[in-house]
């Protein structure tokens, strides 16, 4: 664990020094972009404060990529699960001003969990009783999803006066409290730690979670062994839709408060190199998370005091992202192994050179 | 050569000379294996090198070995499970140019009828077919770069009885062409029958060099093994008459438009251990996926049909029977009825696991480096014994056990044997499904033969290896 960590900390100095050649050439100073990008996300409580607020869906999301990705299973739907979650949380919000607001939030919440859960229940469905792959299925319900949230922002939610094309607000009481105003801080955090230790608890100590990592490593030795895969599967993609769902109806209630297209900046899509960076870790993820969300935050910074294009981040993403893949050979065998020879369901010993069985 | 803190090999020195069969003997885990997979370029040592005629090889470099002429067969074939058996020679072997699958199907038929060998039905897929089925395709891969060098490691194992006599006339005759060929074994007899110098490694180090001449099977038992006393084989319980621990009723299954399993009926009591004789390939593994519960039969019954009444340990070990990238005391877990002792409340008690593990480990004399390793760490021998500890930790009313001694040493052999024999000493039953008739003669009562997918009893008359051979042919009268 040491070592893995000392690595992560070894990759992210190499990604550093790239970057900072990179910058060179662009004829800006690479020491006053990393001090504007640390400014932009830890200079101030406020910054910090919404560099936490940035990462919160990540975290969710990535969640919901680790869960499944521990039993092989692709999700790569995360996008499309936070946003039927989110239009769950969305069509039930307005009319929930009569309730009080712990109930009220808690239903979002819930509004959010199922929307996300159908979403990716119906991908393990397609999986465990008709073999259609998990990767074609999820990233297909992402355009579905999206297109969906699309029409109802355009006609059955929209707002009372029909001028944008957006969702009626949601009640005051469904509202998310922002206890640390001006900051958008929010109890959602705690949540998504919450969550964190629970996938924590159930992938590493509980039954299901031993049967989902079997599966993930050895498909057809956890069936020879009566482990139930097709319960499994639709079980957690379930979860892993219902994670991201939530992700959805946190930033409804405590954030934008109504629905719009192109309401998710690709949460989903982050999410997997979150949870790959993180080594699957439930925890790490909390950390993988906040550090891209400082990336996503400072970069606002980078760009207003040196004058950087913001795609730079871009960049120094896609960078720390291969480059902590890079240093973890094993972790990434295993999850290339698996995406592109689940044919064979069963991993033979690795060895150096040796012919990999397919 | 080291494999995390495990020590395989230290500084060994080997030789094999052109025009001679040099045998490699030794226990499992004593580093045969990886000894192999350095001559053929497939691991890098820490220190030393190969050499061929006095050439150095790039170390750790299987293309530089495959160009010199060094093909090796593997223990564990390595064949891609979704492509047919022709795609898989055509990649590996036959034809790397031109890739004319129908000439590669052609020179391999060729190949098969000068050793005797049985080839699968044109265009069937590697996933469907047995071991023993898969290692004679390995052989046919080696042969066919006319290698300079044939390493070889355990062919044997899982070739049939009539299989065997061409395979080692090939081997002598492959010898008269002045090739260098390295047979791995630790079929002691083997090794003395056709090899003329033998080297035998203990615990990574070589302790003798000798020809077949000045030898002995029981001197080089010895060597092998070292100082520990090797228990006697027990003797064949009497049938006994316990309750009736496990009965299958008529299981049919049909794959592929062909019946694999035909009508099977067989009953194990409490307390005997039952055999099933028969060549591989005729619908062993599909019934003993069948009584794991892997597979549904189109039609018959298996009792008991809980879960944790049987532990299965599957022939193919490193595929079925383990996870490899999992620790071992997670490994145990797999066991249905070790589950659901180690989490009843949906909670694993992993402090519970892991001391069961170490007493496991202990008792079965696994060496590894402890229950926290992953079981890939594990040599062969010792994942078969780990699967043989986990089935008796389960306390099943019966254990089906699939070719469990295939590839095990001496000592090995003799554990597994005995820990059965103490199992059905202890009432439990044993269902021991076997290509190797002198284990089922030395441990069953009673025997069963199972061809082309049908299973009859024999009579105690039958307990021959000549009148048993011919029922396993099919010739039921």
């Amino acid at each position: 664990m040491l070592s893995a960590i000392g690595k992560s900390i070894a990759a992210l100095a190499l990604a550093g020094a790239i970057i900072a050649a990179v910058v060179a050439v662009l004829g800006a100073s690479p020491i006053g972009v990393f001090a504007a990008l640390w400014e932009g996300a830890f200079g101030s409580w406020y910054a910090a404060a919404d560099t936490i607020v940035k990462a919160t869906p990540l975290i969710f999301t990535g969640l919901a990529v680790a869960v499944a990705f521990s039993g092989a299973l692709w999700n790569i739907g995360a996008d499309g699960q936070l946003l039927a979650g989110a239009i769950a949380a969305g069509a039930i919000g307005p009319y929930l001003g009569g309730w009080p607001r712990p109930a009220a939030i808690i239903l979002m919440l819930c509004a959010g969990a199922i929307g996300g859960a159908i979403w990716g229940g119906i991908c393990g469905w397609l999986r465990a009783r008709r073999d259609t792959n998990e990767v074609i299925s999820t990233i297909m319900m992402n355009f579905v999803a999206a297109q969906l949230l699309s029409w109802v922002v355009h006609g059955p939610l929209i707002e009372a006066s029909g001028a944008y094309p957006q969702s009626m607000a949601i009640a005051p009481s469904a509202r998310m409290y922002l206890p640390l105003e001006p900051t958008r801080l929010n109890p959602a955090i705690v949540l998504a730690i919450v969550l964190a230790l629970g996938c924590y608890l159930l992938l590493f100590h509980s039954r299901a979670g031993f049967e989902l990592r079997a599966m993930g490593r050895n498909r057809r030795a956890a069936a020879f062994h009566r482990i139930p895969i097709a319960r499994l599967t639709i079980a957690v993609l379930a979860l892993s839709g219902a994670l991201a769902g939530i992700g959805g109806a946190v930033q409804v209630s405590a954030i934008t408060h109504r629905l719009y297209e192109k309401f998710s900046p690709g949460w989903g899509f982050e999410a997997i190199a979150v949870a790959l960076v993180a080594r699957l870790n439930p925890f790490g993820i909390i950390a993988a998370a906040i550090f891209f969300g400082a990336l996503d935050n400072g970069s606002q910074a980078m760009q207003r005091i040196q004058g950087v294009s913001p795609v730079l981040v871009q960049v120094i993403q896609g960078l720390v992202i291969m480059i902590l893949l890079a240093f973890d050979t094993p972790a990434w065998a295993r999850i290339r192994g698996s995406l592109f020879a689940r044919a064979r369901d069963s991993a033979p010993p690795i060895e150096p050179g040796a012919q990999a069985d397919a | 050569m080291r494999f995390g803190r495990t020590l395989a090999l230290e500084r060994v020195d080997f030789e094999a000379a052109p025009g001679r069969i040099s045998a490699l003997v030794g226990e499992n885990g004593a580093g045969k294996t990886t000894l192999m997979n350095i001559i053929a370029g497939r691991l890098r040592p820490d220190l030393g090198e190969v050499s061929l005629d006095g050439a150095a090889l790039r170390r750790g470099s299987a293309v530089s070995a495959l160009r010199a002429g060094i093909a090796a067969v593997n223990q564990s074939p390595m064949l891609f499970e979704r492509f047919t058996w022709e795609e898989n020679l055509a990649l590996g072997g036959f034809d790397l140019a031109g890739f004319d699958l129908a000439a590669v199907a052609a020179r391999s038929r060729a190949l098969a009828d000068k050793l005797g060998f049985t080839l699968p039905p044109a265009g069937a897929t590697i996933e469907q077919r047995s071991v023993a089925e898969r290692v004679r395709l390995e052989v046919l891969r080696a042969l066919s770069f006319d290698p300079r060098v044939l390493i070889l490691d355990e062919p044997t194992g899982v070739l049939a009885p009539a299989e065997l006599a061409p395979f080692l006339e090939l081997l002598s005759r492959l010898r008269a062409e002045g090739r260098v060929i390295v047979l791995i074994t630790h079929k002691l007899a083997e090794a003395i029958a056709v090899a003329d110098r033998i080297t035998v490694l203990r615990q990574g180090r070589v302790v003798a060099r000798t020809t077949a001449a000045e030898t002995s099977e029981s001197a080089l038992a010895r060597l092998m093994i070292g100082e520990i006393d090797i228990p006697p084989a027990p003797s064949a319980p009497a049938a006994h008459a316990g309750a009736m621990a496990l009965s299958v009723e008529d299981l049919s299954l049909d794959r592929n438009r062909r019946r694999v399993l035909d009508s099977v009926r067989l009953d194990v009591r409490a307390g005997e251990i039952a055999g099933v004789a028969g060549v591989d390939g005729n619908g062993q593994t599909e019934l003993v996926e069948v009584i794991a519960g892997a597979r549904r039969a189109h039609s018959g019954r298996v009792s008991p049909a809980s879960a944790a009444a049987i532990a299965v340990i599957p022939e193919n070990r490193d595929l079925d029977g383990l996870i490899l990238d999992m620790p071992i005391w997670e490994n145990l877990l797999l066991a249905p009825a070790l589950r659901e002792r180690f989490a009843p409340h949906r909670w694993l008690r992993r402090r519970a696991a892991l001391e069961l593990c170490r007493a496991l480990l202990a008792r079965f004399r696994i060496r590894a480096p402890g229950p926290e390793a992953m079981a890939a760490a594990l040599s062969g021998g010792n994942r078969q014994r780990l699967e043989v500890a986990r089935a008796i930790a389960a306390a099943p009313r019966v254990i089906v056990a699939h070719n469990i001694c295939r590839g095990l040493d001496l000592a090995g052999t003799a554990d597994v044997h005995r820990a059965l024999a103490e199992f059905a000493a202890a009432g439990g039953a044993v269902l021991l499904i076997s290509s190797d008739l002198d284990e089922l003669f030395a441990l069953c009562g009673r025997i069963f033969v199972m061809s082309r997918g049908r299973v009859r009893e024999t009579a105690p008359a039958d307990r021959d290896p000549a009148r048993l051979g011919m029922l396993i042919a099919g010739n039921w009268q």
